[in-house]
């Protein structure tokens, strides 16, 4: 742990805690406290995209996309990229789900019908992106030996 | 005349090769001391190693990563910063002027050294 940057252990136990708070939030729905539900999840949509903002994109500035994509064949290139290609995914389609159901900014073209579908399916994404996310940290921050 | 011409030449070729066996030890302090110009670091198991050094005015210190993770050396002072280093990939830096240099990996900031210019 001597070698790791206090950011990059701030962020990954945030993420960590978000990412069981997101499980504790889909568990409100089954409670049909859909409030509470609506609260937890978009206050950890709002806070991922500060940690996003503010924490990784700029490592991921400096460190990773000046080597892409010559170097995707070394591991820790791939899994940063993959990390941050799904991340993002499921951040967007947090925020389209909080817009769409939070809000009535959106058109109603493009606002959400089957909202189970879009809410598990970002949630599997987000869990995605946290366990690439856990392997990223694990391959850049810890000594192997 | 043919003696005076061989005895000549042997003396010639002895000449050529005093001169040669003497320039010999003259190349060769000439190639030690361009070596002793450059100093290695190496960046192994989140460590630099020597994590302190101290050299002469004109060194030029030559960071290699022997790790498999990249890394990267950048002065505290900003007087010298390489690019993100991969495996087996080095950054060199000539220091000209004597002085205390700090240095860290800025993906692993408590990856730390040092070099004493004197």
């Amino acid at each position: 742990m001597d070698t790791v940057p206090l950011h990059a252990v701030l962020t990954l136990i945030l993420e960590l805690v978000m990412g069981v708070g997101l499980l504790v939030g889909g568990l409100l729905a089954r409670l049909r406290r859909f409030r509470l539900h609506a609260w937890c999840q978009s206050v950890i949509v709002l806070v991922n995209l500060f940690a996003i903002v503010f924490s990784m994109m700029p490592a991921f500035r400096l460190q990773v996309i000046p080597m892409v994509p010559q170097k995707l064949g070394k591991s820790y290139y791939a899994l940063a990229t993959a990390h941050a290609v799904l991340g993002a995914v499921a951040e967007v389609a947090g925020l389209y789900i909080l817009l769409a159901a939070g809000t009535s900014v959106l058109p109603k073209t493009v606002r959400i019908t089957r909202y189970k579908l879009w809410m598990r399916t970002v949630l599997a994404l987000w869990w995605g992106a946290l366990l690439l996310g856990v392997a990223t940290y694990g391959r850049w921050y810890l000594p192997r030996r | 005349m043919k003696r005076i011409v061989s005895i000549g030449a042997v003396l010639v070729a002895c000449l050529v090769g005093l001169v040669g066996l003497g320039a010999e030890p003259g190349a060769i302090t000439a190639s030690s001391e361009a070596k002793r110009d450059t100093v290695d670091v190496k960046i192994d198991n989140f460590t630099f190693g020597p994590q302190e050094l101290s050299v002469p005015v004109g060194t030029t210190v030559t960071w290699t990563n022997r790790d498999d993770i990249p890394h990267t050396v950048v002065s505290t002072d900003k007087v010298f910063k390489s690019k993100v280093l991969d495996t087996d990939e080095t950054f060199s830096f000539t220091f000209d002027k004597a002085g205390t240099y700090p240095y860290f990996c800025s993906i692993h900031p408590k990856m730390t050294g040092k070099v004493v210019v004197q």
